[in-house]
């Protein structure tokens, strides 16, 4: 089967203020990413996470290399063409961005109206929307009413509202406290499940995707360094890059195969813990 | 007492309809022309949505050339353009047509800086859902700003009240004519000292039919849009940016807005 997006040869650099070198936030990004799977994408601060689903969905253009969504090369469409298939690629953020003056379920008849519909359907479709992520009596509420974790609910109600193909998380639970990003990331595996979304999440938290993601790619510096199902990875992480960030800086935790890699060198763990954080 | 209502009290009440009339279709006109342009100036801008450099320059700096007209200067500038259209240089609706050229890139400045305030995060989410350039504008540029852009006109209304009253000068009518000839010229001080005391009191009323209103659309603010009750606002409704962001674990805060 086809992959439902391919990125090939995918850079992006970006243009410094001052003459000089461009950053290179991208460098030859391949991923396949199959119909229906939860991929992880991991990364520390700066790897070059953000620009890479920006890429996906073309908001950011990519200065070489291809995206190939369900078999369309993006850099072919016209823009009204890019604006429809945009429709098909849902979206969530860390910040939520939730349009502040409507209520939780005018935010959710928002994709349906800019995809052209309108009428009491788009609000009975966007309430069982709600109801599905479980804020079926938040319809009135506006954003400022609402805690992180709602919010967040709200918006991955919203970003599935027009049926999209695949959905892109980037950092979607950096900003909730771990047992509300448990709910939140429950709820997007219960949307995989049940509706075959696939969907891409893009984090610096390796529990995050210990917890959803079934393969990973580790991206460092605007490269791959590594990929692979998210069991292996976590047993026997090839890259520096991968041991790094199984060690979690805020309480110390250490995935075993991080611990004896670190021992095997000889290293003191107080010493690494130290310098990531 | 009884007697200086008798002699003057229809003449101020005429002066209070003709400063009203002034001020509001003075006001409605310029934005009719400003609200485009400032959309323009925040479209084009080098973040905006659809970036045209030079475009957005030359906007620019007609905007701001028009602004630093003077604006007795203006009014006489305008005079032969006045009478092509109205007919006469005198009077009230004589007087709209220097008041809207003078305010026009005036609310396009408001506009612009209501707009700049929305979240790029809200407009990036729009983008993602594949929203075009036309529809961001409609369905979050504007109804997202749309309680600055109230408190704007607030201030924009109150501006060209008091750029109507210098149009007293060339008797252009309303409440600042009536003060300037029977205080500036007749020595009849208490009819100006009244005229003036009338146009503080529509300025306040003015703001303060605007900031509630404001407050009343604004589903952000969970505490009143603080803005001073200045007279001829030179500032901005500056609303701290994003003051109730994310708060990390956060399933317990119910705000009580005022809804
Ligand atoms: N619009 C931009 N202009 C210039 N540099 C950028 C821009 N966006 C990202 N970068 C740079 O690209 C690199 C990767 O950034 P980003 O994708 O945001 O990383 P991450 O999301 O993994 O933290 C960083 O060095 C960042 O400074
Ligand atoms: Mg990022």
């Amino acid at each position: 089967m086809a992959p439902i997006l391919r990125t090939e040869k995918l850079s992006k650099s970006f243009p410094t203020p001052r003459r000089g070198e461009d950053v290179r936030a991208l460098c030859d990004i391949d991923l396949d990413i199959e119909e229906g799977e939860i991929f992880g994408v991991i990364g520390k601060s700066g790897a070059g996470k953000s620009t890479l689903v920006r890429c996906i969905n073309f908001l950011e253009r990519p200065t070489t290399g291809e995206v190939i969504f369900d078999g369309v090369r993006l850099s072919s469409l016209s823009k009204k063409e890019l604006y429809h298939t945009r429709q098909s690629i849902g979206m969530i953020f860390q910040q939520f961005n939730l349009l502040a003056q409507r209520s939780a379920l005018r935010n959710i008849c928002f994709p349906l109206e800019i995809a052209g519909a309108d009428g009491h359907k788009t609000r009975e479709r966007a309430q069982e929307l709600l109801e599905l992520v479980g804020m079926g009596d938040k319809a009135t509420s506006y954003p400022t009413q609402l805690s992180g974790g709602q919010r967040q609910r709200v918006a991955i109600a919203r970003a599935i509202a027009a049926n999209p193909r695949i959905l892109l998380c980037d950092e979607a639970t950096s900003a909730l406290d771990p047992e509300t990003t448990r709910g939140v990331l429950a709820l997007l595996k219960d949307i995989n499940a049940r509706y075959g979304i696939t969907i891409i999440v893009i984090t610096h938290e390796m529990p995050v995707i210990e917890q959803i993601a079934t393969r990973l790619a580790v991206l460092d510096e605007g490269r791959i360094v590594e990929t692979g199902r998210t069991s292996e990875v976590f047993a026997a992480p090839k890259s520096e890059a991968a041991r790094r960030l199984l060690i979690h800086p805020e309480d110390g935790l250490i995935a075993a195969a991080a611990r004896h890699y670190f021992e095997d060198k000889g290293v003191a763990l107080e010493e690494v813990i130290r310098d990531y954080a | 007492m009884h007697s200086f209502f008798s002699t003057y009290g229809s003449m101020l009440l005429a002066g209070i309809g003709e400063t009203l009339y002034m001020t509001l279709i003075s006001a409605l006109l310029a934005y009719l022309i400003g609200l485009p342009l400032g959309v323009l100036l925040v479209v084009t801008a080098p973040e905006g949505i659809r970036p045209l450099r030079s475009f957005n320059s030359v906007l620019g700096f007609i905007v701001n050339v028009l602004r630093s007209v003077p604006f007795l200067i203006l009014l006489i500038l305008v005079i032969p353009l006045t009478r092509l259209i109205v007919g006469t240089s005198l009077g009230p609706s004589a007087a709209i047509v220097p008041l809207t050229i003078a305010a026009a890139p005036f609310v396009a400045r408001l506009v612009e800086a209501s707009l700049a305030e929305v979240d790029s995060g809200v407009v990036e989410a729009a983008w993602s859902m594949g929203a075009s350039p036309f529809k961001i504008i409609m369905k979050v540029l504007l109804p997202e700003a749309r309680s600055a852009l109230l408190l704007g006109a607030t201030i924009a209304a109150i501006t060209i009240l008091g750029y109507s009253a210098m149009a007293g000068i060339v008797g252009g009518g309303g409440l600042g004519d009536i003060a300037i000839r029977y205080g500036y010229y007749r020595y009849e001080t208490n009819v100006m000292v009244v005229s003036v005391v009338l146009l503080v009191v529509i300025v306040m009323v003015l703001q303060a039919l605007g900031n509630r209103w404001a407050r009343l659309i604004d589903k952000k603010a969970s505490a009143p849009a603080g803005m001073a009750f200045g007279l001829f606002g030179s500032g901005l409704p500056l609303r701290s940016k994003h003051s109730e962001e994310t708060n990390k674990g956060d399933e317990h805060n119910e705000n009580d807005t005022d809804d």
